[in-house]
């Protein structure tokens, strides 16, 4: 049974992404706006709320978990053009090295914020 | 629109829902909030910029997202994250050939739910 | 709007045209007298017989076996011969018919089914011999994939084929999930691996319009979901027994 790219994984990934998401992005919408008075933090309750330990490990998990989730989304369209495996094969690499970036980045901030606590 | 079409129109076909069943409103319905929740989460990040810059480009970004205007927003952003989620937890479960059968009754039930959690976040959004 | 004499309707049939060398394709319509028991099908060869010799449409048995008669009906993927005009119409309405989609035309309402062929034969799908004995238990399962009369109104239902030009599509898929339960003389891990690909039975969104509109109840997207549960299994706990 094929593994690969061009296999059943990348839907499969993109399913248990989705079905973790539920949780992981329930949390982030509860912990940062549905308990929070006027629904938004100041900039002195967000690094408050990223002090715990544990919010800290949950964004983070967010963050590794939604954007592959959002990318294989973004892959699984543009599959829909019937490209031609060279163009999908440069597309593949595109989108992986954005989605990287995108994590990359949002570590950045995490820990950037985490070092002004 | 007829069929020797290719590329682009070809890959919107699937938006084309005229005389279909609940399945292909489902189906183009989870892709425009799929598309919609990647373009939020990337403005999402770029907005989060504005805590790095530091408190003051912080906190004027927040009275304006205390307006009415993008508080109704909100309620379209859960709207979406709502139907997509929970539509989504149909499609992955029965994609795994889980509950196959209740297809139907399951994406109802999930979107009774939708609709109440919907209903509740809109109250929360505009009292808290 | 009248009555006319012994129940017969005015309909108004609208009938897509395409001719190759005329180019642009457009919309032709045609008055029809109807009696309550007649046919969509019967309606067109009507047209056929007294109003335009140049329409081209396929029909053969008549009672929805063959598969050859399906075409969009107001939208709608039917099989021409078993839908009574008064089912989709009123008197003084209007019919609506167009060729399937995602389908290369070739002629007005006839489409090219050869690729669509060509996918359901490397799924190894075969006629079964009526002889050969079910084992009891499975016989209600298996004859439903034996029920495919391969007539595509499930590929032109599929949002998925209509888009990705490559799809194995909803028929093809239904078949290689029959090949898997009753093998006959199928290579079933060759089946399998044409179907575990990316544009096979990964591509689906699990829309279930094939099912909702396959006129043998064949449910080929429950078919879609049983494979792809079959692979996740192979797959997952490296259950490769008789697969490649
Ligand atoms: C909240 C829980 C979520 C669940 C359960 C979920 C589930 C899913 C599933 C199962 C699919 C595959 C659909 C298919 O094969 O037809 C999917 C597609 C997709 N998801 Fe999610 N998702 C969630 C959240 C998100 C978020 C937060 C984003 C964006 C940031 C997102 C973006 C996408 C995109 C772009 C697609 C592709 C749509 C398509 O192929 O039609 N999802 N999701
Ligand atoms: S269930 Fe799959 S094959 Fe059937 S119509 Fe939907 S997308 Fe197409
Ligand atoms: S599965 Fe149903 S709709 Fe599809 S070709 Fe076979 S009989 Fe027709
Ligand atoms: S003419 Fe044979 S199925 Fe309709």
């Amino acid at each position: 049974m094929r593994t690969g790219r061009n296999s059943g994984m990348p839907w499969l990934v993109q399913a248990i992404s989705g079905l973790a998401l539920v949780a992981l992005l329930g949390l982030h919408m509860i912990a940062n706006h549905f308990v929070v008075e006027g629904g938004l933090r100041t900039y002195e309750d967000v690094l408050d709320y990223l002090s715990t330990p544990a919010i800290f490990v949950l964004e983070v998990v967010f963050l590794l978990v939604v954007v592959p989730h959002a990318f294989l989304g973004l892959r699984a369209m543009l599959l829909d053009l019937g490209l031609k495996p060279r163009i999908q094969r440069i597309l593949d690499i595109i989108l992986g090295a954005l989605g990287i970036s995108a994590s990359l980045y949002g570590i950045a901030l995490f820990v950037t914020l985490q070092g002004r606590i | 629109m007829q069929d020797d079409q290719r590329g682009i129109s070809r890959a919107l076909a699937w938006f084309n829902v005229s005389g279909r069943k609940m399945g292909s409103w489902a189906f183009a319905l989870n892709r425009l909030t799929g598309i919609g929740l990647t373009l939020y989460l990337l403005l999402h990040l770029g907005v989060l910029t504005l805590l790095v810059l530091g408190e003051a480009q912080w906190d004027a970004f927040i009275a304006l997202a205390r307006s009415p205007l993008i508080l109704a927003l909100d309620v379209v952003l859960i709207f979406g994250i709502l139907y997509h989620g929970l539509n989504g937890i149909r499609v992955a479960l029965v994609g795994m050939g889980i509950a196959v059968r209740w297809q139907k009754a399951l994406f109802w039930g999930l979107m009774a739910l939708g609709a109440l959690l919907l209903a509740v976040s809109g109250w929360l959004i505009f009292t808290i | 709007m009248t009555q006319g004499r012994s129940g017969k309707w005015q309909v108004t049939f609208r009938v897509f045209r395409y001719k190759r060398d005329a180019g642009l394709a457009r919309y032709d319509t045609f008055p029809l007298e109807i009696g309550p028991d007649e046919t969509v099908l019967d309606g067109l060869e009507k047209i056929w017989a007294f109003q335009d010799r140049s329409l081209a449409f396929r029909h053969a048995c008549h009672h929805a076996s063959c598969g050859t008669c399906g075409m969009r009906i107001n939208g709608v993927e039917k099989l021409a011969c078993i839908v009574p005009v008064h089912e989709v119409a009123r008197d003084g309405g209007t019919v609506l018919c167009e060729p399937l989609r995602s389908f290369p035309l070739v002629s007005d309402l006839v489409v090219d089914v050869g690729q669509f062929f060509r996918r359901l034969e490397e799924a190894n799908f075969e006629i079964i011999r009526i002889a050969e004995p079910l084992p009891q238990a499975q016989e209600e399962a298996l004859t439903r994939f034996e029920n495919c009369i391969e007539c595509g109104l499930c590929v032109s239902a599929c949002p998925v084929a209509a888009s990705d030009e490559l799809y194995l599509g909803p028929a093809t898929l239904a078949a290689s999930w029959r090949m898997k339960e009753e093998p006959r003389s199928a290579n079933v891990p060759r089946v399998l691996a044409n179907a575990d690909q990316e544009h096979g039975c990964w591509r689906c969104h699990a829309a279930f319009e094939c099912s909702e509109v396959c006129p043998s109840n064949v449910d080929p997207a429950a078919a879609i979901m049983a494979l792809r549960r079959e692979l996740l299994k192979r797959k997952l706990f490296r259950r490769s027994d008789n697969a490649g």
